[in-house]
């Protein structure tokens, strides 16, 4: 489903240009639960932006469910995030004006769903992932995990085929992250939704059925040693 | 995404900062404001300057002006009335005309006991206080018989009462004007208006008039007629018809009434056009208030444009959710504007006896023109905020 071949991503830091991402070919497939981890700098996060079709890559192709989005349009990006992809973020990244439901509205306001429509569904994301007396709550009345929910529901309301989480437990205790990480495993078992954590924690790593070791801009092989190696 | 949403959108982000949003919107509202203030005072003027002139009879004045020979032949010309009785029935022959008013006005001193004053004398005719919309505010007007038998009654103004009555009720007292006496009938109402200062005047019956002053000629004639255009003709024709029957040139004319109000209509409109454009300036640097504003909001809301455009708004999407946010900033100003502009024009013209004019076209050309300024002045932001990089603004602290 996603199928990622010889992408580079270059960036010019004055007069140098800078490879954050060198030549990576990878493959995920519908319904897989992946955890992307490695280093800081190691161009991690940049990988996630290019799944994510919030970046371009600079060579190399980028196909999406069989959609070649690598020359897409800012305008057919927008799109392909909006329907196909779920992001979940470190920060939630919650609108703080907004109540759990608006939040949650967001995407398909977007994807031009009717009114009383985004509301149904709206709630029923929000009641899936357990928050169904909370929805009229804005986010500074929500406990980190309970905002962490929202960013959920809000990322499966679209339907996507693709949950992106980046470091989704990184600002969460260690009890609540179990419970936001089962509520992924719950998803992807459920729904068969396609999850990519990117993460440093193996904690978090280890409910992924496949992890994936990025450094220096290159996938590393996975092997029980180079695993060891982060921790 | 459809404009009422992000119209609720809109209201919602500038409720998040309402006191920001109030002292933005002041620009646009004292801009507006003054805008409606001008073109509502200057219209209203104008229009009252218009009816002060015309009157609303639709009657035109003929005037003698004599040449320069003619002066030289006769240097009293101006002592002698220049309308004759056959001039009256020559011109009651033109069929435009629906009524004529001939009046002489001589000034005459007029004394009542001990006290004396100049005032002008006027013979008129029955017609000549309802065309001239003269109201009697104490006693009784003309009768007919007052004006068939010549009686020596007469009308004074109020100017009149005060100064030779002290004030006191005159109606019944006798008064003498140029040494006859006259028993006063009734007094004038004041004068309403701007340009009508009240003066010392005394109107007599024509009859009772010629018998006093020993000439039937007239010094004013006044005509009507049913519309404007016909008006206009008679006016012509009569002042042919004078000009051939006292073998004139050009000596009788009619006094174009709407060309002088069409040249103070002129200058009031100069005059609303200056003020206004300076109103305009104010409006211009309440726009660049509001640019100023709406960019710091941009900043502000990085993170949020980053979120959005991550769930899948475009750019042109961003571009219409801070265009539309400037426009209802500037709307809200404009309409509070009006009301501003509407409640001052109308307290204005309660202390100043001048009306205030509100058409329908200067309300909306204020609501459209303060949604244009927010979309030309909300147009740099917006876009700033467009071409963020989403990935850059959501990382944005």
């Amino acid at each position: 489903m996603i199928h990622l071949e010889s992408i580079t991503k270059t960036y010019l830091l004055g007069k140098e240009s800078v490879n954050v991402l060198n030549n990576i070919s990878l493959r995920i497939e519908q319904g897989e639960f992946v955890a992307i981890m490695g280093p800081s700098g190691s161009g991690k996060s940049t990988l996630m932006n290019m799944i994510g079709c919030l970046d371009k890559p600079t060579t190399g192709t980028y196909n999406l469910s069989g959609e070649n989005v690598s020359h897409y349009s800012e305008n057919e990006l927008a799109r392909v995030r909006n329907q196909s992809i779920g992001f979940v973020f470190q920060q939630f990244h919650l609108l703080p004006r907004l109540s759990a439901l608006k939040n949650v509205e967001l995407p398909m306001i977007y994807a031009g769903v009717s009114k009383s429509e985004r509301q149904s569904r709206a709630e029923e994301a929000l009641i899936k992932v357990g928050l169904a007396d909370r929805m009229d709550h804005l986010p500074n009345a929500l406990s980190g995990g309970q905002k962490q929910r929202v960013a959920i529901a809000r990322a499966i309301v679209n339907k996507p085929k693709i949950i992106l989480a980046d470091e989704p437990t990184g600002a969460l205790d260690s009890k609540t992250s179990v419970a936001i990480m089962e509520q992924f495993r719950e998803l992807n078992q459920e729904e068969g939704v396609t999850i990519i954590v990117v993460t440093h924690e193996s904690e978090v790593a280890e409910y992924a059925k496949r992890t994936i070791f990025v450094r220096d801009g290159m996938i590393q092989a996975p092997s029980s040693s180079s695993k060891g190696a982060f921790e | 995404m459809s404009f009422m949403e992000n119209l609720l959108m809109a209201l919602n982000s500038l409720k998040a900062h309402k006191m920001r949003s109030i002292l933005t919107m002041l620009g646009i509202i004292i801009g507006v404001g003054a805008v409606i203030i001008v073109v509502a005072i200057g219209q209203g003027g104008e229009a009252m300057l218009k009816t002060q002139i015309t009157g609303p009879g639709n009657t035109v004045e003929l005037f003698y002006q004599p040449s320069d020979e003619e002066i030289r032949s006769n240097p009293n010309i101006f002592l002698v009335a220049p309308f004759k009785q056959e001039d009256i029935r020559a011109i009651e022959q033109i069929q435009e005309i629906k009524s004529i008013v001939a009046s002489s006005t001589q000034m005459s001193t007029v004394s009542y006991k001990q006290e004396t004053a100049d005032a002008s004398s006027t013979g008129i005719n029955q017609a000549y206080l309802k065309l001239n919309e003269m109201e009697v505010e104490k006693g009784r007007s003309f009768s007919t018989s007052d004006f068939l038998g010549g009686r020596r009654v007469g009308l004074v103004s109020h100017v009149i009462q005060e100064e030779l009555f002290k004030g006191d009720n005159p109606v019944g007292e006798v008064i003498k004007v140029a040494n006859q006496p006259i028993e006063i009938i009734g007094v004038l109402e004041k004068p309403t208006g701007l340009l009508s200062f009240g003066s010392m005047e005394v109107y007599l019956p024509f009859q009772t008039w010629r018998t006093i002053y020993g000439s039937s000629d007239f010094t004013q004639v006044t005509l009507q007629a049913e519309s404007s255009e016909q008006l206009q003709i008679a006016g012509k024709k009569a002042a042919k018809l004078l000009n051939n029957m006292h073998n004139t040139e050009d000596s009788y004319q009619v006094l174009n009434m709407e060309e002088i109000a069409a040249g103070i209509g002129q200058i009031t409109r100069i005059m609303t056009i200056i003020i206004g454009s300076i109103a305009g300036i104010s409006l211009f640097v309440g726009g660049i208030g509001v640019m100023n504003i709406m960019l710091v909001s941009v900043t502000e809301r990085t993170r949020e444009i980053g979120i959005r455009m991550a769930l899948g708004a475009t750019r042109g999407q961003v571009l219409t959710q801070f265009l539309i946010e400037s426009m209802t900033l500037t709307l809200i100003g404009g309409i509070l504007g009006i009301f501003l502009g509407w409640g001052t024009a109308s307290i204005v013209s309660f202390f100043a006896g001048w009306p205030s004019l509100i058409s329908w076209q200067v309300v909306l050309g204020g609501v459209v023109f303060s949604m244009v300024i927010g979309v030309v002045f909300g147009l740099l932001p917006a876009n700033k905020a467009s071409k963020l990089d989403p990935i850059e603004a959501l990382r944005y602290e």
